[in-house]
C-alpha cells in the first residue's frame, strides 16, 4: 500500500485532566470507606460498630475536599451555582445529576453520623440506608458520566460504573485498613480496634480484586475483539502510552500483587494485610488515570 | 427524507435531547456540503473564519486537515476541511448540565456563553474536536474567556440573508451551503444527487456536514494518529508545551507519563490564585457596584 501520511491539522486538547481523575479516585474511595461504616449499624455486623465513626469521617473528609477540586476546575468557578439553579439545570445532563448526588451524599452522610453518634438506631439505619444509596450512586455516575460519549470508545463502555464501583470498594477498604492499623499503632492498647476486623475486611477486599480482575478481562476482550478505534485504545492508548498506570499502577501493583498476598499465608501477617491494602488504593488511582486520561487520547490526533 | 412519525413532531429548539429535524416538513435544516474535488487547501476557509471571530492563536472553528498520499512521482495531497457537524442528534446538547449549548429550531447548534461553566463536558462529548475552551488572556477584555466556543454556522449572517464567512471565502467553491429541508436549495439537489458521506456516521450523531469525494484515510480516527509526520508529532508537543499550566490533560509524547501527570496537576493548582481573584472580583462587584 502506498504511503499516508497527515501532514498538517489543527491541534486539540484533552480537556479532562488529573483533577477529574483524582476526583474519581476520592469519590471512589468515599464510598468505600462508607460501605465499611455502614457495616455495624445499617447491616447489623456488630463488630464492625467500633469502626463506624472512623470510616464515616473519612467518607466525609475524602468527599468534602471534592467541591473544592471541581469547582476550581471550571472555567468560570463562580458559576458553579448554575449547577443547581432549576431554569439552567439540565435534566439529559449526567454532570447535573452527579451534583445533586454529590452534594445529598455528605448531606446524608452527615445526619448518619449524627444519629450514630446519639445511638440512635432507627434513624441511624435509615439515613445510613439512604447514604448508601447515595454513596453508590455518587460513585455509578462517575462511571456514567464519561461512559455516555459514544464517541469516546475507551469509556462507552456498560461495564463502565461496575468497573468504578468494584474500583470503589476495594480503593474503600484498602485505605480503611491502612488508616486503622496506623491508628492501632500510634494510640494505646485499650482503644485499638480489633485486628482481627483488619484482616477480614482485607477478604473483602480480596473478593472484589477478583471481580475487579474480571471485569478488566471483560474489557479486555471488548477492546481487543472490537472496531478499530477500541483496539487502537487498547494497544496504542493503554499498552503503549498509558502503559504505566494501566499495566503496572493498577493491574500488577494494584490488583495481581495484593491478590498474590492475600491468597498466600501472608495475609495472615499484619503487614501482608497493611501493604495489600495500600497497594490496593494507590493502585487503583491508576485506573482513573487511564480512565479519564487515556479514554480522551486518541481523539485529540483526529 | 424522514418518516411520517417524525414529521408530525413539533421540534423543540432546546432543552431536553431535541428531535432530528432533517425532512421534517415546515422547517428549516441548514446544512453545508463540502466538495472536496474543489478544495484546493488554500485555508482562506479557516482564516475568514479567524477574522470573523477574532480567534486567539492555537484556536480554530474549521480548519484543513491536509493528508499527503502516494510516493514520488505519483503523488496526491488531499484536503478536508473541519467544522463543527451541527448534528441533528447533538451529543453535546444531550450532556450540558446547564443548557449553555443548544439546538437552534432551524438546525444550528449553539453555545450560550452567559450560561457556560466552562466544565468542559461538551468537549468530551464532542466525536469532532468542534469545541474548544476560550483562553484567559484575550486581546479584548469583554471578549468572552473561559467558556467553552464552537462553530455556529455564522448565524448571525445567515440571519441576514448571508452565507457563513467560511463559504463566502471559498476560492473554489467547495464549500455550499443552505437549507436541506428546501428541495430546490443546492445543498439538498447535492445531496439527493451527489454520493455524499458525513464524518464518523456509526456514532449516530446525524451530521449536517456532508462530504462529496472524501478520502477514507483523511476521515480515518486511527490514521490521524498513526500516520503523522514526524514535524506534526513535534509541533503537537510544541503546542502541549506552550499550553502547560492551562489545566488540561495533555501529555507530551517522549515524556514520561506520570511526569506530564504530575505536569498537570501543577498546571491546575497554578490556575487557582488567579480564579481566586476573579472571585473576588464578582463578589466585590455583586456588594459594591
Amino acid at each position: 500500500m502506498e504511503e499516508s501520511v497527515v501532514t498538517f491539522n489543527a491541534f486539540h486538547h484533552v480537556a479532562w485532566g488529573t483533577t477529574i481523575s483524582v476526583y474519581f479516585w476520592l469519590v471512589g474511595a468515599s464510598a468505600g470507606s462508607f460501605v465499611i461504616s455502614s457495616f455495624g449499624w445499617v447491616f447489623g455486623i456488630k463488630r464492625y460498630k467500633p469502626l463506624t465513626m472512623t470510616a464515616s469521617v473519612t467518607a466525609i473528609i475524602m468527599l468534602l475536599i471534592v467541591p473544592f477540586l471541581l469547582t476550581w476546575d471550571l472555567g468560570k468557578p463562580m458559576r458553579f451555582i448554575y449547577l443547581l439553579i432549576p431554569g439552567y439545570w439540565h435534566s439529559t445532563g449526567p454532570m447535573a445529576w452527579g451534583t445533586m448526588l454529590i452534594c445529598l451524599y455528605p448531606m446524608s452522610m452527615i445526619v448518619y453520623s449524627y444519629f450514630v453518634i446519639q445511638h440512635n438506631q432507627t434513624f441511624a439505619r435509615v439515613f445510613g440506608i439512604v447514604a448508601i444509596v447515595l454513596a453508590l450512586s455518587t460513585h455509578w455516575y462517575t462511571g456514567v458520566v464519561m461512559e455516555l460519549n459514544p464517541g469516546r470508545f475507551l469509556n462507552h463502555t456498560a461495564l463502565a460504573p461496575l468497573l468504578f464501583l468494584t474500583g470503589a470498594f476495594i480503593s474503600g477498604i484498602g485505605l480503611m485498613n491502612v488508616i486503622v492499623t496506623i491508628r492501632n499503632l500510634l494510640v494505646p492498647a485499650v482503644k485499638r480496634y480489633d485486628w482481627a476486623l483488619i484482616h477480614e475486611m482485607s477478604q473483602f477486599m480480596m473478593y472484589g480484586i477478583v471481580f475487579d480482575i474480571f471485569l478488566l478481562f471483560l474489557d479486555f476482550m471488548q477492546t481487543t475483539y472490537g472496531n478499530q478505534n477500541e483496539v487502537m485504545g487498547h494497544t496504542v492508548v493503554l499498552m503503549q502510552v498509558f502503559r504505566f498506570p494501566y499495566l503496572w499502577l493498577e493491574l500488577v501493583i494494584g490488583l495481581i500483587i495484593p491478590l498474590i498476598i492475600l491468597v498466600t499465608p501472608l495475609k495472615r501477617s499484619l503487614m501482608g494485610a497493611f501493604v495489600a491494602s495500600l497497594l490496593v488504593a494507590i493502585g487503583v488511582y491508576g485506573m482513573r488515570v487511564w480512565w479519564v486520561m487515556g479514554g480522551q487520547y486518541l481523539q485529540s490526533f483526529y | 427524507m424522514g418518516n411520517p412519525e417524525s414529521q408530525s413532531k413539533e421540534p423543540r429548539s432546546f432543552g431536553l435531547q431535541t428531535p432530528g429535524t432533517k425532512g421534517v416538513r415546515g422547517t428549516k435544516r441548514y446544512a453545508m456540503v463540502i466538495d472536496l474535488r474543489k478544495c484546493i487547501g488554500c485555508m482562506s476557509c479557516s482564516v475568514a473564519c479567524k477574522t470573523e471571530y477574532g480567534l486567539p492563536l492555537g484556536i480554530w472553528r474549521t480548519w484543513v486537515k491536509v493528508v499527503d498520499k502516494g510516493s514520488y512521482p505519483t503523488t496526491k495531497r488531499v484536503f478536508m476541511p473541519r467544522l463543527c457537524n451541527h448534528c441533528d442528534y447533538p451529543v453535546c446538547v444531550r450532556n450540558c448540565p446547564t443548557q449553555a449549548t443548544y439546538k437552534h429550531e432551524d438546525g444550528f447548534v449553539l453555545q450560550r456563553y452567559n450560561r457556560c461553566i466552562g466544565c468542559r463536558t461538551c468537549m468530551v462529548a464532542c466525536p469532532y474536536n468542534a469545541r474548544h475552551l476560550l483562553p484567559e488572556k484575550r486581546t479584548d477584555g469583554n471578549l468572552p474567556r473561559m467558556v467553552v466556543d464552537k462553530c455556529t454556522f455564522c448565524i448571525h449572517r445567515v440571519k441576514k440573508g448571508l452565507v457563513p464567512s467560511c463559504v463566502q471565502a471559498c476560492v473554489g467553491g467547495a464549500r455550499i451551503f443552505g437549507d436541506i429541508n428546501d428541495p430546490q436549495s443546492e445543498v439538498a439537489r447535492l445531496v439527493a444527487t451527489e454520493t455524499v458521506t458525513v464524518l464518523k456516521p456509526e456514532l449516530g450523531t446525524s451530521p449536517s456536514v456532508f462530504y462529496i469525494g472524501g478520502d477514507w484515510e483523511i476521515m480515518d480516527e486511527p490514521h490521524s494518529y498513526t500516520n503523522r509526520t514526524h514535524q506534526v508529532r513535534e509541533e503537537f508537543n510544541d503546542f502541549k508545551r506552550n499550553h502547560k499550566g492551562d489545566a488540561f490533560a495533555d501529555i507530551v509524547e517522549g515524556e514520561p507519563l506520570m511526569s506530564e501527570v504530575a505536569n498537570n496537576w501543577y498546571g491546575y493548582l497554578k490556575t487557582i490564585p488567579h480564579k481566586a481573584k476573579e472571585t473576588l472580583n464578582a463578589f466585590k462587584i455583586f456588594l459594591f457596584d
